[in-house]
């Protein structure tokens, strides 16, 4: 971003931090009355509107010192919090997402009995180790309140957790009313895990300062940290400062906004985020830095792309792929509101790629990936969607994660599809093609029948019944339904979810409503099935057979053209998932028919009268029904055809020829 | 380098005098690899042979229909085709440790042998082959756990580096390493394999000694030769799965059968070079053996003249 426009961005909210800026005032001058904090800002720094566009519940300014030797940070917190409950509240809850990392606590617990996506857990190693310390809490009005933490384990009693600590104030803070933290902590920070640490000279500060819990529904929605559970919190401005070594290239969320040179060799830099709900911040000396400019419907989209020097060359391809899906999801879902996007190419080998925060995002690449291969495309698609679904429609990731990562499943599904290709999204290398829908089926029917998408994150059989149902399963049921509403509709209802919730914390009621609303339909027989069972669906075309209607005739023959023949097509449904479909036979006189059932039954029957034989019998011919556990069994024909078998045999035979040669001349 | 080049050129003339060799070990190592996909091809048909969804397997290589195939209940484990097809490997193994011999024998002699005498060569010398092959074994076991121990350790240094790319080269290089050491190590196996041919030599230690005198005696001649052709067998391979990539349809069964199975003749053809090579300089080494050294009965072909040195021994070898 250009320096003359931080620089004017700067000063305006300088104004805003100024409020908000830390005080070492004694705790006495400070005990004022709860209804002497500040407002909340209203500032709209950092967003291509006039007008704040969320109910801005929080206010942090937070004035950070990172020491990369250490990998510690001493943070210094003013939280303003806007209760917008409806009624008094006494007690407060703060994730202290960090002290996940210690071995006794749930995440590790968790990730060392269900396994995570790239860290094992074999031994304990003291590398690990992360905590978030609070030295000191004070509630503006009453004082030091450091004492009166608590920490609270109400997913599991796991009392070895301290993912949660919760204050009880002595009075309550009325409806309406503001109330003001003052907290000061110190974070150590893990070898990268969960997205969040450092790895040699890289840090990515996720997580990483407390956070207060949502009011949600009438309670305090503020989970311990899971190893399969993200993140929920309340919309609102964010004015950072963060202070580390001069040589460090620093990224984050929001704005910059300003940018000091210290004398003893640190920089401070401040970032202003408004009607964003977290905060996240990546440093390393080795950074480079590609800018970009996007076009947006709400104004000009800035685009900081973040590469590892040996990734410099995929920089326009990793840029190139975020204009694209900007555009896509400005022109189907609605408009990026934001003037930033930071996408960074996370440290090697540190389980730090594939992220998402608020205007912030992490991609995954590898110094030798070919073009064919498509993974730096789908992380960044992928990262960038939750900037709609998460970023912005902030469902609880906790309980529903099926409605940020499976709807950005579905949404990552259909934009790909679009720029790279159907059946080339994922791979298009050495005459091997993959697409991204296809994988995400699969993904989903390994576990098909463990867990129903509308389940609790951290209450998912395993780590890949959640994966493949929160993410495989929610895009296959978005994709077929299709089938049942229209593609456009579906496209459609999407849309007006978006714009109806953003900036909200909706639930999977109101995302599946909104459906039924657009489409016209009662889909409650489908949603039952597949957001809230496990039912698998699975049709198979069973048998078929053609027998001359004249078979008992001696010295009878077959005539191809003039022979009628009593043909009998039998599908079965194999599941329990009741799902109408529709089949298509085929006769060796090129004849199609196509037939429709409900699949209420469990197997069903058609009967043909032809001068021609059934050659082959296929069931969802259009192939839009992602949900199908097995799509081998969905065709049958009558004759053999060998030639993908043989092909495969061809690839396996020349493999052990090269295997037995290889072992044969070098041991010998 | 002239040496080297005449080591590569005579060890060339001596694996075209014997392409037959080549031919009989591809129909072997075919037919051995043809036996061991049974399972494999078993496994397959009965998912694909009736699915219309399979023809995605053909036009091209759709990776999910693939797995979706592979991951199939009536597909069955991979356990039971990779085992079948690695016994079937082991077979191939053996066999060539059978007939080994008589190719060296071959290789050794001027002349063509009598199949008679090509078998006997392998009887006479199937338990030297087996003895030298265990204590190939063993050697390699030994250096293995040292050097791949090693090449870990230093890769995972690299891997503290700030260098992406340090890591990678490291790899390259320990694996150079590793490879140019074991290249050594076959080169003196080679030519003690040769030795006890060519001498009838019973005790395997004493050749496998013998090749790694000569070995090391020459090792930048032998090296580089053997080198040089597995560079040649490396391009081979890329090159020909490139021509199979570009020049083949996707769904010419045929075309790859014939372009896989060229390049693994190919890939036959420059092992036995190396052999040849290995030949071709233990022919001149012995031509030049100390004035004491009391040359073995040789093993007298019947329908050719046995390998002529080039002149009797008569003075102590700078080799």
């Amino acid at each position: 971003m250009p320096l003359s426009r931080l620089c004017a961005a700067g000063s305006l909210a300088i104004l805003g931090i100024s409020s908000l800026a830390y005080s070492q005032a004694p705790a006495k001058a400070a005990t004022k009355a709860s209804s002497a904090a500040s407002p909340i800002p209203e500032t709209t720094i950092s967003i291509n509107s006039s007008t704040p566009l969320a109910q801005r519940v929080v206010a942090y300014a937070i004035d950070a010192k990172y020491d990369p030797k250490t990998h510690t940070l001493d943070g210094a917190e003013v939280l303003t919090y806007h209760n917008l409950s409806g009624q008094p509240l006494d007690h407060f809850p703060f994730h202290l997402y960090l002290n996940a990392f210690q071995p006794k606590a749930t995440w590790i617990r968790e990730a060392k009995a269900m396994g995570t996506r790239d860290v094992e857990y074999d031994k304990w190693e003291d590398k690990r180790f992360g905590s978030e310390d609070i030295q000191s809490f004070e509630v503006v009005g009453f004082g030091d309140l450091t004492s009166k933490l608590e920490f609270i384990q109400a997913d599991d009693d796991n009392k070895d957790d301290k993912t949660v600590v919760q204050v009880t104030l002595p009075k309550p803070i009325a409806p309406n009313d503001y109330v003001q933290f003052k907290i000061k902590f110190r974070d150590k920070f893990p070898e990268t895990q969960a997205r969040t640490g450092w790895k040699r000279d890289f840090v990515l500060g996720g997580q990483w300062f407390p956070k207060v819990g949502v009011w949600w529904h009438g309670a305090w929605n503020c989970h311990q940290f899971h190893a399969t559970t993200e993140f929920f919190a309340d919309f609102g401005v964010y004015d950072v400062k963060l202070t580390l070594p001069q040589d460090e290239v620093v990224g984050a969320s929001g704005v910059r906004v300003n940018e000091v040179k210290n004398s003893d060799g640190t920089q401070t830099l401040t970032y202003h985020g408004d009607d964003i709900h977290d905060f996240a911040w990546t440093a390393s000396p080795r950074y480079l830095v590609g800018e970009d400019t996007f076009q947006g419907s709400m104004g000009p989209v800035q685009l900081r792309i973040m590469m590892q020097p040996a990734h410099w060359s995929q920089e326009a391809r990793h840029a190139q792929i975020l204009k694209q899906t900007l555009d896509h999801f400005e022109r189907w879902y609605g408009p990026y509101p934001y003037k930033t996007l930071t996408l960074v190419d996370p440290e090697p080998d540190s389980a730090a790629g594939g992220m998402e925060y608020p205007t912030f995002i992490t991609g995954d690449t590898t110094w030798w990936m070919p073009d064919g291969l498509k993974l730096p495309e789908i992380v960044v698609e992928h990262e960038f969607g939750h900037q709609y679904w998460y970023g912005m429609v902030a469902t609880n990731e906790f309980e529903e994660a099926w409605l940020d990562e499976g709807i950005n499943s579905y949404t990552e599904v259909k934009i790909l599809d679009s720029i790279l290709g159907r059946d080339t999204s994922v791979m298009n290398l050495a005459g091997m093609t993959a697409g991204e829908r296809e994988l995400q089926r699969m993904q989903y029917t390994a576990f098909a029948d463990f867990d129903p998408m509308a389940r609790f994150a951290y209450k998912f059989a395993n780590f890949n019944s959640y994966g493949g149902v929160t993410y495989g399963k929610t895009a296959s049921v978005l994709l077929t339904l299709e089938k049942i509403i229209g593609e456009d509709t579906v496209q459609k209802a999407v849309h007006l979810y978006f714009m109806r919730y953003r900036f909200t914390h909706p639930t999977g009621e109101d995302f599946l409503k909104t459906i039924e609303e657009v489409s016209g339909k009662d889909l409650g027989w489908y949603f039952k099935q597949a957001v809230y069972g496990t039912q698998v669906l699975d049709y198979e075309v069973r048998s078929f057979n053609s027998v001359p209607t004249n078979w008992y005739e001696k010295n009878a023959k077959e005539k191809k053209g003039e022979t009628v023949y009593d043909s009998t097509v039998m599908i079965h449904r194999k599941g329990d998932f009741l799902f109408p479909v529709d089949v298509e036979v085929k006769f060796d006189n090129d004849e199609k028919v196509r037939e429709q059932w409900d699949g209420q039954d469990r197997w069903i029957k058609f009967h043909y009268n032809q001068r021609a034989k059934v050659k082959s019998v296929e069931i969802d011919p259009d192939h839009q029904i992602h949900l199908d556990r097995d799509n081998f069994n969905n065709s049958r024909t009558q004759e053999p055809h060998s030639k993908p078998a043989r092909k495969l045999e061809n690839y396996w035979i020349f493999l052990s020829q090269c295997f037995s040669q290889f072992l044969a001349w070098w041991a010998i | 380098m002239t040496n080297n080049k005449n080591l590569l050129s005579a060890g060339l003339h001596i694996v075209n005098r014997h392409k037959r060799f080549i031919v009989w070990f591809w129909v072997l190592n075919l037919a051995i690899a043809w036996f061991g996909a049974i399972a494999f091809r078993q496994a397959i048909t009965s998912t694909l042979d009736h699915s219309v969804l399979s023809g995605r397997l053909v036009h091209g290589f759709d990776v999910p229909v693939f797995i979706e195939m592979m991951s199939r209940p009536d597909t069955g484990s991979t356990e039971v085709p990779t085992k079948s097809s690695a016994h079937f490997g082991l077979v191939f193994f053996l066999v060539t440790l059978v007939f080994l011999p008589g190719v060296l024998e071959n290789y050794t002699n001027e002349g063509r042998l009598s199949r008679e005498e090509f078998f006997r060569a392998c009887g006479r010398n199937l338990w030297r082959f087996i003895r030298a092959s265990v204590l190939f074994a063993i050697l390699a076991a030994v250096l293995s756990s040292v050097l791949f121990p090693a090449e870990e350790k230093l890769a995972k240094v690299a891997g503290n580096s700030t260098n992406e790319l340090l890591t990678f080269y490291t790899e390259i290089a320990c694996f150079a390493v590793i490879f140019l050491v074991m290249t050594c190590i076959r080169i003196a196996f080679d030519l003690g394999q040769i030795d006890a041919v060519f001498r009838d030599q019973r005790s395997v230690v004493r050749s496998v000694l013998r090749g790694f005198r000569f070995a090391f005696r020459n090792l930048l001649s032998l090296l580089s030769s053997y080198v040089v052709i597995a560079i040649i067998a490396a391009l081979i391979l890329f090159v020909g799965v490139c021509i199979w990539h570009l020049a083949v349809p996707p769904s010419s069964i045929l075309g790859a059968f014939l372009v896989s199975q060229l390049v693994l003749i190919l890939l036959l053809w420059t092992r036995f070079w190396q052999r040849a090579v290995g030949a071709a300089f233990y022919l001149r080494a012995m031509a030049v053996v100390p004035a004491g050294y009391v040359a073995p009965e040789p093993i007298a072909p019947t329908t050719a003249v046995p390998a002529p040195v080039s002149g009797p021994p008569t003075e102590v070898p700078p080799v």
